[in-house]
This record gives C-alpha cells, structure tokens and sequence, in this order.
C-alpha cells in the first residue's frame, strides 16, 4: 500500500532553509510599524494584597499609552498576590525604556502575608494556605477504581470514582508477595520548564481582525480560548505562529487560567484592542525564568513480588508540587510508571493515590514528559533496589515485568477511556539493544566490588509514556491540496515546535500521492488559512495528526484518480499516481498527466486544485483490534535507558556522563528527527546533575537563580546522549505502524542516573540534584548542615 | 516621549554600510535586530549565557547583546544573514540541514556563527575542540550530537571547497 520513498528517509527538515539563514521569522522577528512596547510589574511578595495603586503619574508620563492594572483590566490583573513575579501592572509605551522607567512610578501599598515555599511544608494541615480558604495538598478529582475484568479480554468493564485509581486488592497482593519492598521519600526537585525562546507575542487589532503573533503548540485551540477569555468573537482573531522557539509543552498558553504563564496574551491583546496600535509583549529572561515550572514530587512505593521476581502488587503514594497554581494535570501521569501501564504484564493488585499541592513558588506548567518523570523517578528507582535486594539482574528484574504488546493499560487518564490494548511495547528489545552498546554483562559490577577514588556507575531505567490517547476530544484535521503542475500542498495547523512534525506529515503526504517530497508544499502559519489541528502535547502529532494527514492525501488522491478514470477509460481503483502522473498499474503506457487530467482550466473556471479533507476522530481506521468497538488500542512511547559515570569519592564531582537512549518507535517515519528526539534525555541529565533545582531565598520568596548562569542547562560539554533508534514493525495503531518519539527522552532519565550513581557508590541519594555536596554527605565525607541544626 | 539622546552611528554589517540612531545603552544585539533588520541575530538570555545573539566583529565571535552599539563603529560586523550569497548556502549552513542541526533553529544562528569562527581558526578541529568552542553555546533542544555532526561535515565541506579553488 505504501511507497516508502519519502518515509522512512531523513529528507531535509522542511523549513529548515529559514531557520539556518536568519530568513525564519519568530513572534519576537515581526517587528509592525509602530508598534507599541510593553513592560509587567511584577509582585515582590510570595504572598499579599494590593491596598491600593496609584499609576497617575506614570500615565503622565510623555510616551506612556496605557497603564494597565486590576482596576482597568480585570481580565489580566488580579488584586490579590500568590509568588514573586505575579502580575501587578504594566505599562504599555513608545519604546521599552520609557515603559520601564514608568513602571518605577508606579506606587503600590501592600498587604503582606503569611506564604509556604516548600512541598513538604505545605502539605502540612496548618500550612499557610496559598489559596484562602483551601488546603494546599489535594487528592485528585478523578480517581477510578476499575473492576469488573473480562475474563477473555483482560479488559475492566467497570470504573468507579473513588479514592485511588487502580484494580485488584492491594492488601491481599502484599499479605500473598513473598518479598516486599518499600522506598519512601523519592523527591524530584521542583525544576524549570526551559525553552530556547522566551514566551511573547505581538498583537494587532486593526479595526476588524485581531492578529496575533506568537508561538504556539496548538494554534486552534489557543485561539478559541484567547477569544473566550477576551470575551470576542473567534472570527476576529487570527492567531499567526510560522516559527516556535522551542516550547516543550511548557510555553503551553491557556489564557482562561490565570495561573497558567500566558498573560502576555491577554496584556498583549487588551491593550491592542484599546489602543488599536500593535503592542508587543515579551518577556525578558528573568522574567521567563518567573514562569512555567514543573515537577517537584515526592514518592512513596511499595512493590510486592514473588520469590523469582514477578511483580504482583504494587502502590504508590505521589505528591506533585504545582506552585502557586497552573496546569494540576501532570500529576496523574505519573501513573504510567506504575503497574497501570509500565509494569501491567504481571501486576494483579495496584494502588495509585495521586496528589498535587500548591506553594507560593512559581506556577506550573507541565513540559516534557508531563509528570511521567517523576513517576517513573520513583517507581524505577525502587525496582532498582528490589533488584538489588533480591540479587536479581537489574535489566532482567524489568524484562520480567514490563508491559508487552496486547498488555492492558487500566486507564492512566480514565476521564477519556477505562482501559485499553497496549499496541506495542518492544521495551525488551530495548533493554537488550542498550545492554549490548554497553556491554552490560562485562562491565557491570556490584558496587561493592568497586575500590579507589574514581568510581564508575552503570545504571538502567524504562519508561512508558502517553503517545496520544483514544476517546473524545482527541482529534485532527488535515487539507491535502494537488495541483495540475503535479505538485501538492498539506494544509495543516499541527504545530513544529522543534520535533519535526512540518517534515514528517509532509513526508506521508509524499508517500501516500507517490510524488517527490520537495514538490510537497505547507500551509501551516496561521488559523485563518488552516483547520484545526490537535495540540502538540504527549508527542501524540505523528499518530493523531498522522492519521488526518494520512486521511486527507487518500482523500485527494481518490479524487485525482477518479478524475483520470474518466479520461482514460480505466476504473479508478486499477490506477495509481507518480511524479509524471496517472498511470494504469502495471501498464505505464495507459497514462495521463495531471495537467490533463484535470481538464481545460483558464482565468475564469476549470480545476485548479484538488482538494482532499479528512477528521480523524480518535480511534479510527485500525484503532479497534479486531474492528470491535470496546477494544481499543492504545499507543506508547516505550524504552529504555542506560546511563554510565565516574563519581569522584573525595570532591563528589560527577564526570564522563552518557546516556544511551534506546526507544522503540515501530517505524521511524525521519530517522534523523528521532535521534534528534532521543537526544533530549539531556533535560533529565541537567535535572540530575546540574543543580536544577528551585531555590527560593526562604525570608521572601525571591528566586535566587532567575537566569542561565545560576539555572544551569546542558553545553556540549556536559554530557554524551548516544540515541539507538528500535523499529519493531507491527503497532497495529497507525496507517504507518509508527507511534511516537518525544517526550520519553526525558522520562527515564533521572531513574537511570540515580541508579548508576548508587552503583558507582553503593549509597542511595533520594533527593535530586545529586549534588556534589549530597554525594559526600551521602558518602558520609560531610554532615549534613540540615542535621547539625 | 523619551528623551534619551540618540546619536547616529555608522555600522558595516555584512560589508554595508548602514546609519542608525542609537542611545549609548543599547546593545548591539537590539540594534541588528530592530534597526538593522538583522533579526536573524536571536536574543534568548540578554546576559551572555546562551550564545543565540552570535555574531563575528572582524572575525571573532561575540555574543551580540554583551556589547554596546556605539562601540563597533568601524569594525566589520557578520550575522547570520551575511553567510548565504545570492541565495547559495554556505557550506555550514548545508551541513546543517543534512545533519538535521537545526530542531526549533533558534540557536542556529548563533550556533553556525561559532562554527565559522572556529572553522577559521581551527579548520580540521576535533569533537574536543568542537565541544570545547560551541561550550558557550545553548541548544535546549539538546540536539548537540547533530549540531557536531554537522560541524564536522562542515569542516569537511569547506577543506574541499578550498583545495578545488
């Protein structure tokens, strides 16, 4: 059925031309003539309320063109205070200097309160509280029990809303397990979502549209909620966003929270919609470094097992820190660590209590991995040690026990399905592929056997991350466009944010019509000329806007050939399409060039392009195993990792870092932009290592590292990311058999060093960063300064 | 209106010569991109620490928004948009495509223009001193394995082009 000329070959990045010679314009690149520049004022309390503001002289000022507080534009200011950096006012100016100089008029009298800067504390019952009136520490709203397993299908029939999410009987699993093991006090460092491109936009309300510039993941959606919260009509807003600086899920924009980090949207567009001029509205580093944390966990768990290693039961306790508000969500899927869906092969009995809890550190927005990394931080972290407690091999313990192919996932997110058919897994094969890069049989040691001052560690960690998900709301659209000249264009919101999404659904446009993939064009820049397309979220683009793109070129082509099975005489299914044209399989010399196929054509009528349109509606096409309606499929992104370093005993100083990243993608569609994915188990690596931490100064909120010296990232430098692409053919869940590669890169990652570094130096750290101070105190080199107090 | 004075400067960028008013405290980086209509030139941390605002002032590379425009009259200044002539590539952009350097691409500008002072300097470097010379230089795609592959392949591109002329 499939050609394969296009896919499966690392064709050039499309776009990438623009993006090598400074040609590629990115919301902050548009520069409108006239445009108007703005600058926030920002709380310097954790915690307070504005008495009263007085902004007369600043709006005196020459050049200033609006001032904007919780007075004027409810809609973006609030009068009551929750971390350092929220929003008090800003001042819309000429030019950037003068906004900021007039900020500096601009006088507030607050009324300081009481804050918590810390998880721990704030999930204490008489913790100050962030939000009046409500505890800090919730339980999460949907938690479902499921029941009622079909003895033939292994699926649950049944879910009901209760106090954890799981299945079985969590007591009778650990009163049957012939060994038990329990690690409490897994703790994540709450860390921040990080992006090349600080978040902005410029908007223009030009008397009858509002245009918008900005980046984006999902241009649609971010619109239909910018238009609501503005209280305007959808139709006037025109949301432009060719180029996206990066985003990771955390520059997500979601303007109908007001927790969530998007207010230079609302600033941006009240302010043009008053003054109909262009304002800008970008934030400078410190700024961006105010916004869009995520992570920060701590994790509890508790894993029964039989004496040969099957894992029965297990439970795990989860606490997700989401600072002052924002995006709550990540915490559930620290699920997927769990016997829900990594471990679901052999697991009877699980319990999974998901909390999150508010502080007055700075909001959440979840990136990479959505909370998957920290789950599986403590959830393989604790395999770990069970391996090492029952003197089982580390990669075997997990081979034993990970999800399969056909396995059932018990519904990680059972607000859109109860459960479903794990599609692919290939984790073993993953687990083999690194176990064999690194020589894991010669070179693994117990940390025991290990002397001298320079220790080296080898560590292992799997994952299984949410690829897309079946069930309503999860959706996309796709237009595939053929011209006479034999050429096509995809017409399609789906957002590249880095990942490669405008290569590879062009390159299934290519596959499907059998034409070369650089006489394939995008339409791509702005909602007006596009339809909706589906978030860029859980790396779900290959397979939900997959199947739309996929859609839309069979609905082309279909229509193409029709065309020319009129004109040849030929039925239209015994023709197929090249480069040069329709052609009769199997009989070149019956043909007809596009051109001609679609007939006489001039200024005033004839077709001019053909238009093929295609909804996927999650799960179409091969979604249902065996066609049947409750039986669905679910994809993964699946694999594992293997991390090895050198700990020096005496500085505590970790070098020679590398990890191998093996991950199983069924078909790589651009071989290329995989491992280019596969590559960002750097973020983990940085979590880990280089002091990524959320450090608060405790009198008063202040972030103490608000910039790139302070808040380490990654240099080449750093550490080595050796990426090993696994494509074992057959996920039954896309027309290509490919699932997804993204956001696991990052899942995996800080399992896999904890455990190289407790195998370099036979001690367990718990906390992240493993600092060079934790090391040696860990080594028992230092006491801990908390201690001695 | 601001009453900051500005005063006009003269700066050759990509071997031209463009005159800009500019107050003393703007940088160099602010006035490529807004003045100059270099835009190409990225700002991401505005304090030296990412290297996206690269770009070469008479040769060496600078990050654009640690220095002050009215310093660089009469140095030859190069952005990115310098290095494409009529359209053609240049070879390390072309290793950039082919070595997929480029995820999101804002570093790429930054990113290439160290690696055409390096080349300059160094043009058989190591992956050490590949490493070593685009240190200085973030990449939060964290695509550094692509990003020296394509050195290296530029390097390569660049020694041949040298040994047909």
């Amino acid at each position: 059925m499939f050609k394969t000329k296009a896919v499966g070959q690392s064709v050039r990045q499309k776009g990438g031309a623009p993006r090598v010679t400074g040609e590629a314009k990115y919301y902050a690149d548009v520069l409108l003539p006239g445009m108007l520049q703005t600058r926030i004022l920002r709380s310097p309390y954790p915690a307070a309320n504005i008495i009263s503001i007085d902004t007369a002289e600043a709006e005196a000022m020459p050049g200033v063109k609006l001032v904007m507080t919780y007075k004027n534009f409810p809609k973006a200011f609030r009068n009551t205070l929750y971390y350092v950096g929220d929003l008090v006012a800003a001042v819309v100016a000429t030019d950037a200097t003068l906004a900021e100089e007039a900020l500096e008029l601009i006088k507030v009298e607050y009324e300081k309160k009481k804050f918590v800067l810390n998880i721990e504390d704030a999930i204490e019952k008489d913790s100050p509280q962030v939000f009046e009136g409500v505890d800090n520490c919730h339980e999460w709203e949907f938690h479902y029990y499921m029941s009622d397993r079909d003895p033939e299908t292994k699926l649950f029939k049944t879910k009901t809303h209760g106090e954890y999410n799981g299945f079985g009987d969590i007591e009778k699993g650990f009163a049957e397990a012939d060994v038990i093991v329990e690690q409490k006090g897994l703790k994540y460092a709450y860390c921040k979502s990080p992006a090349m491109e600080p978040r902005g936009c410029s908007a223009h309300y030009n008397g009858s549209k509002l245009n918008m510039y900005t980046h984006s993941q999902g241009l649609h959606d971010e619109k239909l909620c910018l238009a609501q919260a503005l209280g305007i009509n959808a139709s006037i807003l025109n949301y432009i966003s060719p180029y996206t600086g990066s985003s990771f899920g955390g520059k997500n924009a979601f303007p109908l929270d007001r927790n969530i980090a998007s207010h230079y949207l609302m600033i941006a567009s009240l302010a043009t919609l008053e003054l109909h001029k262009p304002v800008h509205c970008s934030y400078s580093r410190e700024e961006e470094m105010l916004c869009g944390w995520s992570r920060g966990s701590i994790g509890d768990v508790k894993v029964g097992f039989k004496k040969d290693g099957t894992l029965t039961t297990m439970d795990f306790f989860h606490w997700q820190e989401c600072g002052a508000g924002g995006d709550k969500y990540p915490a559930k899927n620290a699920v997927l660590a769990t016997g829900a869906v990594l471990y679901s092969r052999n697991v009877e009995h699980q319990r999974s209590k998901i909390h999150y809890v508010h502080t007055n550190r700075f909001c959440c927005n979840g990136w990479q991995g959505y909370g998957v990394p920290e789950g599986t931080y403590a959830v393989e972290t604790t395999m770990d040690i069970a391996a090492e407690q029952m003197g089982i091999d580390p990669v075997e313990i997990r081979k034993m026990n990970c999800m399969r192919a056909g396995d059932v996932d018990s519904g990680w997110d059972p607000l859109t399905y109860k459960s479903a058919y794990i599609s692919s897994s290939g984790i073993r094969d993953c687990l083999d592929a690194g176990a064999e890069h690194v020589d894991w049989k010669n070179k693994w040691q117990h940390p025991r056997e290990k002397t001298g001052r320079i220790r080296s560690g080898l560590g292992v960690a799997i994952f299984a991350m949410a690829a897309g998900r079946p069930g309503p709301g999860n959706s996309s659209e796709a237009i595939v466009k053929i011209f006479p000249d034999g050429t096509a264009s995809l017409v399609s919101a789906i957002a590249d944010i880095g990942q490669g999404q405008h290569t590879v659904q062009t390159q299934i446009v290519a596959d499907v019509l059998g034409l070369p993939y650089e006489k394939i064009g995008l339409v791509s820049h702005d909602t007006d000329s596009t339809p909706f397309a589906t978030l860029v979220a859980g790396s779900c683009g290959t397979w939900i806007q997959g199947w739309a793109t996929y859609g839309a070129a069979m609905d082309a082509k279909r229509q193409v050939l029709e065309l020319a099975a009129a004109k040849l005489d030929v039925p239209a299914e015994e023709l197929t399409l090249d480069e040069n044209g329709i052609h009769a399989v199997g009989d070149k010399d019956k043909n007809i060039s596009f051109s001609d196929a679609f007939g006489t054509r001039g200024h005033y009528g004839g077709i001019h392009e053909v238009i093929g349109y295609y909804v996927h509606n999650s799960p179409d096409g091969t979604g249902h195993k065996d066609g049947k309606k409750d039986e669905i499929y679910i994809p993964k992104e699946k694999g594992a990792q293997f991390v090895t370093l050198d700990v020096d005993t005496e500085t505590g100083i970790i070098s020679n870092v590398h990890a191998i990243m093996a991950q199983n993608v069924g078909k790589a569609l651009n071989p290329k932009i995989v491992a280019g994915q596969m590559l960002g188990a750097r973020h983990g690596l940085e979590n880990a290592t280089l002091g990524n931490d959320c450090i608060v100064d405790k009198r008063n909120g202040w972030l103490m590292t608000p910039n790139w010296i302070d808040y380490r990232h990654s240099t080449a430098l750093d550490s080595d990311v050796t990426p090993l692409v696994i494509e074992k053919p057959g996920d039954p869940s896309h027309p290509l058999g490919a699932t997804a590669c993204g956001e696991g890169a990052a899942c995996p990652t800080l399992a896999s060093f904890s455990n190289a570094l407790f195998n370099a130096i036979g001690v367990r750290i718990l906390e992240t960063p493993f600092t060079p101070e934790r090391i040696l105190t860990a080594l028992g080199k230092i006491q801990d300064k908390r201690k001695k107090k | 209106m601001n009453d900051n004075p500005k005063r006009l400067i003269q700066l050759t960028v990509n071997g031209e010569i463009q005159t800009v008013p500019v107050e003393s405290h703007w940088t160099l980086s602010k006035v490529l991109r807004n003045d100059c209509g270099h835009t190409g030139t990225k700002e991401a941390c505005d304090e030296g620490a990412c290297g996206a605002c690269t770009v070469l002032i008479d040769g060496l590379a600078v990050p654009a928004c640690m220095i002050l425009a009215v310093e660089q009259e009469g140095k030859d200044i190069e952005t990115i948009e310098g290095l494409s002539v009529d359209g053609k590539l240049h070879p390390i952009q072309e290793a950039w495509l082919e070595e997929y350097g480029s995820q999101c691409g804002f570093c790429s500008p930054g990113m290439i223009m160290t690696t055409k002072y390096l080349l300059s300097k160094n043009p058989n470097p190591t992956d050490d001193e590949i490493k070593e010379a685009i240190g200085g230089n973030l990449c939060i795609c964290s695509n550094y394995e692509h990003i020296i592959n394509a050195v290296r392949s530029a390097a390569q591109k660049m020694s041949k082009e040298q040994t047909h002329v």
